[in-house]
């Protein structure tokens, strides 16, 4: 009966966030949040885990004050108990914050014998945050997986790589980050939400979990963020001869390098 | 003193009767299956009616502006993809009323006369509302001009005998470099393609035509190169009044059918409830009122060549009125209306409102007229 | 005034949501084209808990409330508004039974009905000039064994795949306010379906005449409390389900329209860009929008236990007179493209003028509100 535990992250919904025409801002002002696509895929699998061969899945959060909105949509889709930290340095904070904080939550909470997370946030996409927490926890981390099994205390992954794939065996405790196609995340049902709302939740304040001051400053800052509008050259060519503009075209196209 | 002829009286009745004997019973299975229904055009041929506006030393009936309304209301009313395969072989034909040499017109009428049918060929995927985009284009090559292009959304395309296509004979004068030509069928390198399925006048066939190299005589010239966007302007003119007659004509019979099963549902001592009575007199009073314009402009058309602005307000009228009936229909008929003819006049009504220049090109013509107007008026008083 | 969901109310919606993507999406085209109904659709709903939504917990049901109801035949109604009148249909007949049903219909047909095994369908339209008069209308006859019921109820939705209808009857020929309500299963020994009949729109919704030719039930089929209130509420409830159906189908022909003006290149611009088309979409979205609060107001109050005929009916009237020109409008601003059935306009235009009919002329919903002034 494996002990599961799923990272998730809660973000804005990239279809909400509007691009200014003037200076490729966002305007983020009407953005709903959304736990992180893949992030669903890593809720949905525990829960597979736990369906098939008891025990319990949990969820872990860390984000800003806005990530209790996110409690009810997580307990929704099969955790028992979702912990949450929320700190003002998630705003700035990078996968070696993100990393740290989430390592040392879960050195708190005890030990899991399988800690899920996506293959990559919907916002960052950085694709490091499995891999860093497994090594300050001193885990092994199996990374790329589409498919995942648990037997006893052995967990078995296929890592789907560019060029082949690979099927891995580990010994438990693992960390493990999943793949979109791994599976198709349920649609909570009317009585799964409504159920949510009786499941507790636990605030774990990021003074208690031990960390030193330097442990929460990002390595990496974000210096801008633009939206990216496909910018068409609109280039017409108006020679009277067809052949006069293809000859344009074709100039055009070698000066790009293009042919 | 009666508002209309007794000739014109005996033209309706006969349209009347013709409606009611080949429109109205095959109207429904037409629809349903949106086959085009050529029957039509072997049953319509005793009677000349594609020829009604066709001068009479050509063949054709040359009835008036008057006559030919109520023709086309009682079309109308049997079902407007009929109508609209009537009406639209007409725009095509109207061209060649008011520009072509006697060989040309000879020719094309000739083709009507003898129970073909006429399609108008100006919009193109990237020209709809903006007509001046046609891109389709016409070089002239010795005593011929080759067109290329594709065409979309044209009423009987796949059907007419003769057309009459918009395309460019001069890319770099934008809309002064359209001119107008006549393409038959069976031109090689000019072909029919994808058959869209409508909301509504289902039975009336809208096609794409694609132009390959298509090769024509360069006597198919209609007036002079750089003619195109005014023959065009001039034909959209002549052919938004029909338009609205036929929309009354929709919303007559949306009204009748309305009334019918009224009366059915309301019988003895019951009677409509007053506020379906006061919608239906509403709609009644709408249905009038269009007919007066429609027959207003219809009646400019033949008396004056200036009547853009009541041709589109016709248009105008007709169209959103029609629209705006038939919704209502529906509603007031409830599931019934939802199950009935009256559905189907409504989807019909739908593209009053879109073809022959959206009823929003009508409003800036209209618009369009008034700031002239009113720029005169005010240079005039300075 | 709270105008937000809460929170348990907005993941049901996105639930809802997600729902319509992957089970409606993929059939609706196909559904409209064959008017094949949409068995599996039906069945995953029930496996999602919307069939017993607004039923109580006693009762089997998820005790949801109506603004989630609302909110739910909204989301799904983006996607596919056959689907949402069969679901409302369905749940105007079982909340019937649960509200006003003997112990012993509630328990042969809730349980049923709710896990979507046992489709409902509340059959109250008559060809005569109101319910219950004339001489189709469905007449009750008392017996010794319960009761006799004669008559035809008109365009009833569901009819055909339903398993229990809800039929409302006169115990007098001619006189409207002696109706009563029964649970008839559709088993029974009299009970004809007649054929499918082909509607506009909402092709995957079946609509029949059903007769009743001497059709004999037992006295626990009665709804209790007097047919005319039960229908009144029933229906007013019905409205405001078939306005959330307006509403989520006009906003999808609003946000398509908006999104193909954007693209559409005319006169060197796209056509979103002329203030005339932004016209048309914002007296579209905001006919839309006051329809919505007006909507979710009542949803409210029938939450809250307060009366809500008078604001029920207010919603039914204005979206009579503007729901099916929201479409109008859409349609209008993809011109010709918003005309040919390859495009999904066409079917919400087709599928939004289902919404709006006013099938009893003589009980109108401005009356109701006239008297409620002053």
């Amino acid at each position: 009966m494996p002990k599961c535990l799923v990272c998730y992250k809660w973000t804005l919904d990239e279809q909400d966030i509007k691009i200014r025409p003037e200076d490729l801002s966002l305007d983020s002002s009407r953005a709903k949040g959304k736990i992180s696509d893949f992030d669903r895929n890593a809720i949905e699998e525990g829960t597979l885990i736990v369906e098939k061969l008891g025990g319990a899945v949990d969820a872990l959060s860390y984000g800003t004050a806005a990530v209790k909105q996110s409690l009810k949509d997580t307990l929704s889709r099969g955790p028992e108990k979702a912990y949450w930290i929320a700190d003002a340095s998630a705003e700035t904070a990078d996968a070696v914050v993100t990393a740290n904080v989430l390592a040392a939550a879960i050195k708190k909470l005890g030990s899991y014998d399988v800690i899920l997370c996506g293959e990559g946030s919907s916002d960052a996409f950085n694709q490091q945050t499995a891999q860093r927490i497994a090594a300050l926890l001193g885990l092994p981390c199996l990374s790329f997986v589409n498919k995942l099994s648990v037997a006893g205390d052995v967990v078995t992954a296929t890592r789907k790589l560019d060029d082949r794939t690979e099927e891995v065996s580990v010994k438990g405790p693992v960390v493990v980050s999943v793949l979109a196609e791994i599976n198709k995340p349920r649609i909570p049902s009317l009585k799964q939400v409504l159920g949510a709302s009786k499941k507790p939740n636990e605030e774990i304040k990021i003074a208690d979990i031990g960390l030193k001051p330097e442990e929460l400053q990002p390595k990496t800052a974000r210096l801008s963020v633009k939206g990216f509008v496909m910018q068409r050259k609109n280039v017409i060519y108006k020679e009277t001869n067809v052949a006069d503009n293809v000859a344009k075209l074709k100039a055009s196209l070698a000066s790009e390098g293009l042919c | 003193m009666s508002l209309y002829t007794a000739e014109q009286l005996e033209i309706k009745k006969a349209a009347r009767t013709f409606v009611a004997k080949y429109v109205i019973p095959q109207a429904a299975e037409y629809d349903r299956t949106g086959e085009f229904p050529s029957y039509l055009l072997e049953a319509a041929k005793e009677s000349k009616v594609f020829a009604m506006a066709i001068p009479k030393e050509y063949g054709g009936l040359e009835y008036d502006g008057i006559t030919q309304a109520l023709v086309l209301e009682e079309w109308a009313y049997g079902c407007q993809g009929m109508g609209t395969t009537l009406g639209a072989s007409m725009l095509g034909t109207d061209p060649l009323l008011v520009v072509g040499t006697p060989e040309q017109k000879k020719m094309y009428f000739g083709s009507i006369v003898n129970g073909g049918i006429a399609a108008f060929g100006l919009t193109e995927p990237g020209a709809g509302s903006d007509a001046g985009a046609v891109k389709t284009t016409a070089v002239r090559s010795g005593n011929e001009y080759i067109l290329n292009g594709t065409k979309c959304f044209i009423t009987n395309g796949g059907y007419a005998s003769v057309y009459l296509i918009v395309a460019s004979t001069d890319r770099s004068q934008g809309l002064k470099g359209l001119s107008a030509f006549i393409v038959e069928k069976g031109t090689p390198g000019f072909t029919v393609g994808t058959v869209e399925h409508k909301l509504g006048i289902r039975s009336s066939n809208t096609v794409e035509l694609h132009l390959k190299d298509a090769r024509i005589p360069a006597s198919n010239l209609v007036g002079a190169e750089g003619d195109g966007m005014k023959i065009a302007m001039l034909t959209l003119d002549m052919a938004r009044p029909p338009v609205a007659c036929a929309a009354v004509g929709m919303a007559r019979r949306a009204i009748d059918e309305c009334l019918k099963q009224l009366t059915e549902r309301f019988t003895g001592k019951y009677l409509p409830p007053q506020t379906v009575q006061f919608k239906l007199a509403e709609m009644h009073a709408q249905v009038e009122a269009a007919r007066q314009m429609a027959h207003h402009a219809m009646r400019l058309r033949d008396t004056t060549t200036s009547y853009a602005m009541e041709s589109a307000i016709s248009k105008l009228v007709g169209g959103d009125m029609v629209m705006s009936v038939t919704t209502q229909a529906v509603s007031l008929m409830g599931s019934y209306g939802y199950t009935s003819v009256i559905e189907k006049l409504m989807r019909d009504a739908k593209i009053m409102q879109i073809y022959e220049g959206t009823n929003q090109v009508q409003r800036l013509v209209i618009a369009r007229g008034l700031l002239t107007q009113a720029a005169k008026r005010m240079q005039k008083g300075a | 005034m709270n105008f937000k969901l809460t929170e348990e109310q907005q993941l049901i919606e996105q639930s809802a949501r997600e729902f319509a993507k992957e089970y409606l999406e993929p059939i609706v085209v196909s559904m409209d084209e064959t008017r094949e109904y949409p068995r599996e659709a039906v069945k995953a709903m029930a496996h999602h808990d919307f069939l017993g939504l607004h039923l109580s917990a006693e009762s089997g049901g998820v005790e949801a409330g109506f603004v989630t109801y609302i909110a739910v035949v909204e989301a799904l109604s983006r996607s596919c508004g056959s689907v949402a009148s069969i679901m409302n249909n369905h749940a105007m007949a079982s909340y019937a039974i649960q509200n006003w049903g003997s112990e012993a219909v509630k328990k042969q047909y809730l349980p049923s009905m709710i896990k979507g095994e046992v489709l409902g369908a509340f059959a109250i339209y008559e060809q005569g000039p109101a319910p219950g008069i004339g001489p189709k209308a469905v007449v009750s006859t008392k017996t010794d064994a319960g009761y006799v019921l004669n008559g035809t109820k008109a365009y009833a939705r569901n009819a055909g795949e339903a398993g229990v209808y809800v039929v409302t009857a006169v115990a007098e020929a001619d006189r409207p306010k002696t109706a009563v309500a029964f649970v008839v299963d559709a088993k029974t020994a009299g009970v004809k379906v007649g054929e499918r009949i082909a509607t506009m729109g909402l092709r995957g919704c079946p609509v029949a005449h059903v007769v009743f030719d001497n059709v004999v039930v037992p006295e626990s089929a009665l709804l209790g409390a007097g047919g005319v209130q039960i229908i009144n509420r029933t229906l007013a409830l019905g409205a405001l389900a078939e306005a959330a159906q307006t509403v989520g189908i006009g906003q999808a022909g609003i946000d398509h329209a908006a999104s193909y003006a954007k693209q559409r290149v005319q006169f060197g611009m796209p056509v979103f860009n002329f203030p005339a088309v932004q016209a048309l979409l914002s007296d579209s979205n905001t006919d839309c929008h006051v329809a919505r609060m007006a909507l979710y107001h009542a949803a409210q109050l029938v939450d809250d236990g307060e009366p809500f005929e008078v604001e029920s009916a207010m919603v039914k009237s204005f979206l009579a007179r503007f729901g099916a020109k929201l479409l109008v409008d859409s349609c209008q601003v993809e011109g010709g493209m918003g005309f040919v059935e390859n495009m999904p306009l066409p079917r919400l235009f087709r599928d939004i003028t289902g919404t709006t009919l006013v099938d009893a002329p003589s009980d109108t919903p401005e009356r109701a509100i006239a008297m409620s002034i002053a």
